[in-house]
């Protein structure tokens, strides 16, 4: 809250006006509305936070950010109603909101961190800030090209790629079975970042291990869907490389 | 065979009554069977993975998280799972920290964009 009230007016009304207009007609918006809703109000706070060192401290402070978000709504709305099917839309939506959002992240501790200072200009400290700036920055961009990229790569997609991309970003362990399992094992209850953070974890490991047996699998000339013999050869060269954790097995040194 | 004696769960599946020690393990109901099969879609494998495949992949996800709540266990506050154990323990794996990273980053602003959503609404 403390961000909104730092905002100039003109962007403050802005923002509610955004909000109020998918609060109130909530019930007839589909989920992909609200999608398109919710990661234009994450661009919208991604300009605003803009970073001060970048931004003319001058006249158009106010002006300036408010006009880059319809620029570039513009610009990048086109992509996204060009996809064909709705859901990898929408699922090009929340790479969109994900990837602006963490840098709306950045950039917002960067406006935090740097809105009280800007103002009073001490050079020796000042001179640390504008590199941090500039990493800040660099990281901007870095993530920027790399959002860029991922939505031409994913305009680019057949219908089949697009529905095992959209497989590969909705898939996820239910989190109540999760926590059920944890907490079955530990006895106490487990918060909900452990919960996430697990389930998260064990995404990754499935894909590492379906991964490689897709290597064995093609090593051996044998076609895809994957047979238990490749998931273990799998198994066993990640074990070589310690990305199974096994402590069964107590390693005896100098035996 | 090695494999037999280093993954006791595979062969559950196959034998009819289990033995003693693992029986809980094969008998156990399939939980992740429906969520599995779409992500080894997602990862490359074919549109229907074979179901031993799946149980497979089960086995070893179960005990990989078993395997990470023990360790996690033993580390930092003794009996109790905290997101910095975990963490931690993850260290040295790129992809699964770096995971870890965005999820609990992206938790954040979602809670942070929640609340400031409610108290926007609150408002006005």
């Amino acid at each position: 809250m403390d961000l909104i009230m730092r905002c100039p007016r003109l962007i403050t009304q802005g923002l509610m006006e955004m909000i109020r207009r998918v609060t109130h007609s909530e019930q007839r918006r589909t989920r992909r509305d609200r999608l398109m809703h919710i990661s234009r109000i994450f661009r919208f706070l991604h300009f605003v936070m803009a970073d001060p060192a970048r931004v003319k401290p001058v006249v158009g402070v106010s002006e300036a950010p408010a006009e880059r978000p319809t620029q570039s709504e513009g610009s990048r709305d086109a992509p996204g109603s060009s996809g064909k099917v709705s859901e990898p839309a929408a699922v090009q939506s929340t790479t969109r909101e994900q990837g602006k959002a963490r840098s709306a992240e950045e950039a917002a501790a960067a406006g935090e961190e740097e809105d009280g200072s800007s103002s009073l200009h001490p050079p020796p400290a000042k001179k640390l800030k504008v590199e941090h700036d500039k990493k800040k920055e660099k990281r901007h961009k870095v993530d920027e090209d790399e959002i860029q990229k991922m939505q031409v790569l994913v305009s680019s997609f057949s219908e089949e790629q697009l529905n095992r991309y959209e497989m590969y970003r909705r898939a996820a362990f239910p989190k109540a079975a999760i926590k059920r399992l944890i907490q079955s094992i530990t006895g106490s209850s487990v918060s909900q970042n452990v919960v996430i953070a697990m389930s998260g974890i064990a995404k990754v490991f499935a894909g590492e291990i379906v991964e490689e047996a897709l290597d064995v699998c093609e090593k051996w000339g044998d076609t895809p869907p994957l047979q238990p013999k490749h998931m273990r050869e799998a198994v066993r060269r990640l074990k070589s490389r310690e990305q199974v954790p096994n402590t069964k097995h107590k390693k005896i040194l100098f035996h | 065979m090695a494999e037999e004696e280093d993954d006791p769960g595979f062969d559950e599946d196959l034998d009819d009554g289990g033995n003693g020690v693992d029986s809980g393990q094969g008998k156990r109901k399939r939980l992740f069977s429906k969520e599995l099969r779409c992500m080894m879609y997602g990862f490359g494998d074919d549109q229907n993975p074979y179901t031993e495949s799946v149980d497979i992949l089960e086995d070893l996800v179960i005990e990989f998280i078993t395997e990470m709540t023990h360790r996690a266990m033993s580390i930092g506050r003794q009996g109790r799972v905290q997101v910095e154990d975990i963490v931690f323990l993850i260290r040295k794996d790129p992809r699964k920290f770096a995971r870890v990273k965005d999820l609990l980053t992206m938790n954040e602003e979602l809670k942070k964009a929640r609340k400031a959503f409610d108290e926007a609404n609150y408002g006005s």
